[in-house]
């Protein structure tokens, strides 16, 4: 399969710190497709979740750090897939734009902010890797500053600052984002990979010889 | 909360307005209200905001309550936190379970300003149809072509998501072992059908690529068939909303009640 795009015609090239001059309308449309679908799983989830928070109450409020980490697997998803510097930051932001503007988030435009905090942050280990190397150690350090780093911003908004309870919510959050936001996306990816629909993508060119 | 499918947006003053211009408004209030932390100045906000939205975007008063429902159950679980977990003059104790000044002042203003943003994105939502704002985003705040279709592209599949997980639910419960007489349900059998939907929509969004390129999108220089302009209404609907939030402000600096992020302690 050949696209007539002149940004993918690379053979001997394999680092994707190269600047190439544009975005494949290819890659721009998977991380689009990532933000719709995890922007629709969530809002299953919220939906789900929503009824259980006003039943839990203050418990809801430490709960939510439980589940964090799955708000940042569009990130690593796309730095895998992808290959390109921003990848994270973009499908972070274009996933956000996706629950507000078409899934009507309450939360407003402060969650594009958050969003691109947690793509910086989930972005960070592969690109000092400099987009080479996917190993879980690189995940799993994605996961913990995804988390970590939208975390000081989250607690500003949300006035965590002198509460009893910040450093528990702070490892709490850390320990979601390894796991959920980090070690389960390399999961998702492998699987991905395995099923081919990503071989047309930056993935499948470097796997193979 | 909108439906997947959204109702198409009645016309009212509101919905008449460009639609970057609310987000702009919308973004530049959340960021301002962000560093308040007193609970007088958002809860006045959050009055007139409610009202503003009430009598320019002509929605049903049941449609605002129940749009109502997910923040405020957010907001009050905000001021019990914060109202427990804060120290500071004792009010209330028992047991273990202390209510604090600090905690209620802070879990106010937190509250209040959860409300206010709240009752503005309900505002833009019901008012602003999504295309309208790509479309304007793409021809005011000079959004790239290619990225504006990419997301459009994407919104329509959103529509379609309903369909395709009923489908996918539907194949699932067809494989199963019809001796349990019920579809498969739990967490393992969830994740299989998200992973699934995720495959599914990374080859469709492949063939939309190719589709979208095929038919010359990204090709410079572009035309326009209808112009999305902003208007003087929209200069005028930017200063005065501006002018009430800066007016609020300054009145609540000059009684002395407005307090900055200090008011955390951290």
């Amino acid at each position: 399969m050949t696209t007539t795009d002149r940004t993918t015609d690379r053979t001997t090239d394999r680092t994707a710190t190269t600047t190439r001059p544009r975005w494949a309308m290819k890659d721009l449309v998977l991380m689009v497709v990532l933000g719709v679908v995890f922007g629709f799983a969530y809002w299953a989830l919220v939906q789900a979740w929503n009824g259980l928070a006003i039943l839990m109450g203050p418990a809801g409020d430490i709960a939510q750090h439980v589940l964090f980490g799955g708000w940042l697997l569009v990130a690593p998803l796309a730095i895998a897939i992808v290959r390109r510097p921003f990848a994270g930051v973009i499908a972070e932001v274009i996933a956000s734009v996706v629950e507000v503007v078409f899934l009507g988030s309450p939360v407003g435009p402060l969650l594009f902010v958050a969003a691109a905090i947690q793509g910086a942050g989930s972005e960070i280990p592969f690109a000092l890797t400099r987009y080479r190397r996917f190993g879980w150690g690189v995940f799993a350090l994605s996961g913990l500053l995804g988390a970590g780093l939208v975390f000081f911003w989250s607690a500003f908004r949300f006035g965590w600052y002198g509460q009893d309870i910040f450093v528990l919510r702070l490892v709490i959050q850390c320990l979601s984002g390894i796991v959920l936001g980090g070690l389960l996306g390399k999961v998702i990816v492998n699987a991905l990979a395995r099923t081919g629909v990503v071989d047309n993508f930056a993935i499948g060119r470097a796997d193979r010889p | 909360m909108r439906a997947l499918t959204a109702a198409p947006v009645a016309d009212s003053p509101l919905a008449r307005r460009n639609p970057t211009v609310k987000l702009a408004l919308l973004t530049a209030i959340s960021l301002v209200v962000v560093l308040v932390l007193d609970p007088v100045t958002p809860a006045v906000l959050y009055l007139l905001a409610l009202t503003a939205v009430a009598a320019s975007a002509r929605v049903p008063a049941r449609t605002l309550l129940v749009a109502h429902v997910p923040f405020v159950a957010f907001a009050l679980g905000v001021l019990v936190v914060n109202a427990l977990a804060r120290p500071g003059t004792v009010l209330w104790q028992a047991g273990l379970l202390r209510v604090t000044e600090e905690g209620l002042a802070v879990g106010g203003a937190l509250a209040a300003r959860t409300l206010l943003i709240g009752v503005l994105a309900i505002g833009f939502l019901l008012t602003t149809d999504g295309v309208a704002l790509m479309t304007s985003l793409h021809q005011n705040a000079r959004l790239g072509a290619r990225v504006t279709y990419a997301i459009l592209a994407g919104y329509r599949m959103l529509q379609e998501m309903p369909r395709e997980w009923a489908t996918i639910r539907h194949a699932r419960t067809v494989r199963a072992d019809p001796r349990h007489g019920r579809p498969p349900r739990g967490p393992r059998h969830l994740a299989g059908a998200v992973f699934t939907l995720l495959v599914v929509s990374v080859r469709k969004g492949e063939r939309m690529a190719q589709a979208l390129e095929s038919r010359g999108l990204g090709l410079e220089p572009r035309t326009t068939w209808r112009p999305v302009r902003v208007t003087r209404g929209d200069w005028a609907l930017a200063a005065g909303v501006l002018a009430v939030v800066a007016c609020v402000l300054a009145a609540g600096a000059a009684l002395g009640i407005l307090e900055g992020p200090s008011a955390l302690g951290g």
